[in-house]
């Protein structure tokens, strides 16, 4: 290839990159848009009285008068987490980690605490959590 | 008849009858489609296919055991390859299509098993999600091509596995199918069999997302990764080490360039060429271990 064929293959070469970056960009910005949305989850005063309740991701744990909210979701590979009673202990039933009813790390490969979510309660005794979807 | 004719025979008899299950799979999956949806909940709405739209059973059975079987047969038709060293025959660019059409399939039954809905199927899709994510700088982008969460979690997955995926595989093979319609032996024996099995066997009984289970399992052929996420992190579990597998079994036909006079870089060549070929035996043997591992005596 002599020079000039050489220069022309680079230029069409570089152009041909450009052209597709600047079409790939709006593209991928498009398909991955995602936008913040918002789940507000409500334990009604029936709802509280067990001792473990599960609602739509997320577990309300009775700790004396108070309550705890934890994201059921594993920090591991987000499989839902369950409440064995008899043990007071939450169990992946995915990869098999296992956390304390307080939500703490015990073994398995989540190596992480069960997310803990803070809670709102209102007049009417309801206790509101915010979760990201 | 002597062994190596049975071997010769079933070495052409598997693609032919992949292809009959191929088109068994597509014409199952095109009589679903005018039921099954991908939004609101997807359970009940299997659900109902199973068991109250009329021959929804048998439309269902047929549509998961043609896929099974298609795919089975796609990885021993090149396990056959793989063998015989066939994969010498075949330009570089060439077997990488062919490649890349059998892992593009395992993907497409991987799309349906999170298309049923069940709490299988949301574990599945939410690991996948997960494992994406742990992708360095690209992770939540990349995830987002594939799945999101939410109501709409079942939507991209449906639109691969009706739309993208076979296409995509059926353009990459089209050089590659000498007739795409298999000859009547070969299209009766796929056609009854799978017939006769969804007529038989009655689909597993489902689970619904919010039951307890002791165990999740994922779909047969990624149990050996989910073994694996076990004791491994998931960017080398699930993404490093399969894609180090994959690599190998890719560059395979660079390894056919052995020089077969003993010269330096012949001998070169050919030592390279066999190191890769131990090192897919070497990973495929420990991946088949962990499976049967994981499906004996659980993950």
């Amino acid at each position: 290839m002599d020079r000039r064929g050489f220069f022309k293959k680079g230029v069409l070469w570089l152009c041909s990159v450009a052209g597709g970056g600047v079409l790939a960009y709006p593209v991928f910005s498009f398909m991955v848009f995602k936008k913040d949305r918002k789940r507000t989850i409500f334990f009604h005063p029936d709802e509280q009285v067990a001792d473990v309740s599960l609602k739509d991701g997320a577990y309300l744990i009775k700790e004396g008068a108070d309550h705890r909210v934890l994201s059921a979701r594993c920090p591991h590979l987000g499989c839902t987490v369950d409440f064995d009673s008899a043990t007071e202990q939450f169990r992946c039933p995915c990869h098999g980690s296992v956390f304390t009813r307080s939500g703490k790390w015990i073994s398995g490969p989540a190596q992480k605490d069960l997310h803990r979510i803070p809670a709102a309660k209102d007049k009417n005794g309801n206790i509101s959590v915010v979760m990201k979807i | 008849m002597s062994a190596d004719r049975i071997i010769l025979k079933l070495s052409g008899s598997l693609p032919r009858i992949g292809l009959s299950t191929l088109m068994v799979c597509l014409f199952s999956g095109i009589v679903l489609s005018f039921y099954y949806r991908p939004a609101g909940d997807v359970f009940r709405n299997v659900e109902e296919i199973t068991t109250h739209v009329p021959f929804g059973w048998f439309f269902r059975q047929l549509h998961y055991a043609a896929g099974q079987l298609f795919v089975i047969l796609m990885l021993l038709h090149t396990l056959d390859h793989f063998l015989k060293r066939r994969y010498a025959a075949y330009p570089l660019r060439v077997w990488i299509h062919l490649i890349l059409a059998v892992l593009l399939s395992l993907f497409t039954l991987f799309t349906g098993f999170i298309l049923k809905g069940d709490k299988e199927a949301l574990f599945a899709g939410r690991i996948f999600t997960h494992i994406l994510q742990a992708v360095p700088m690209v992770g939540d982008p990349l995830s987002r091509i594939f799945i999101t969460s939410g109501q709409d979690f079942f939507f991209l997955p449906y639109l691969y596995h009706c739309f993208f995926l076979p296409l995509l595989i059926i353009y990459l093979i089209r050089n590659h199918i000498r007739e795409w319609i298999p000859d009547k032996g070969f299209m009766m024996a796929g056609v009854v069999g799978l017939f006769l099995y969804a007529f038989l066997v009655k689909p597993s009984p489902a689970v619904p997302p919010g039951a307890m289970m002791e165990t999740v399992k994922g779909p047969w052929f990624f149990l050996g990764i989910q073994a694996l996420l076990k004791f491994v992190p998931p960017l080398l579990g699930a993404i490093v080490l399969p894609g180090l597998f994959v690599a190998c079994v890719l560059i395979l036909p660079l390894s056919k360039r052995k020089n077969t006079e003993a010269s330096f870089s012949g001998r070169i060549f050919r030592t390279k060429g066999d190191w890769l070929r131990y090192g897919v035996i070497f990973l495929f043997v420990i991946y088949v271990g962990l499976t049967v591992k994981a499906w004996l005596w659980g993950v």
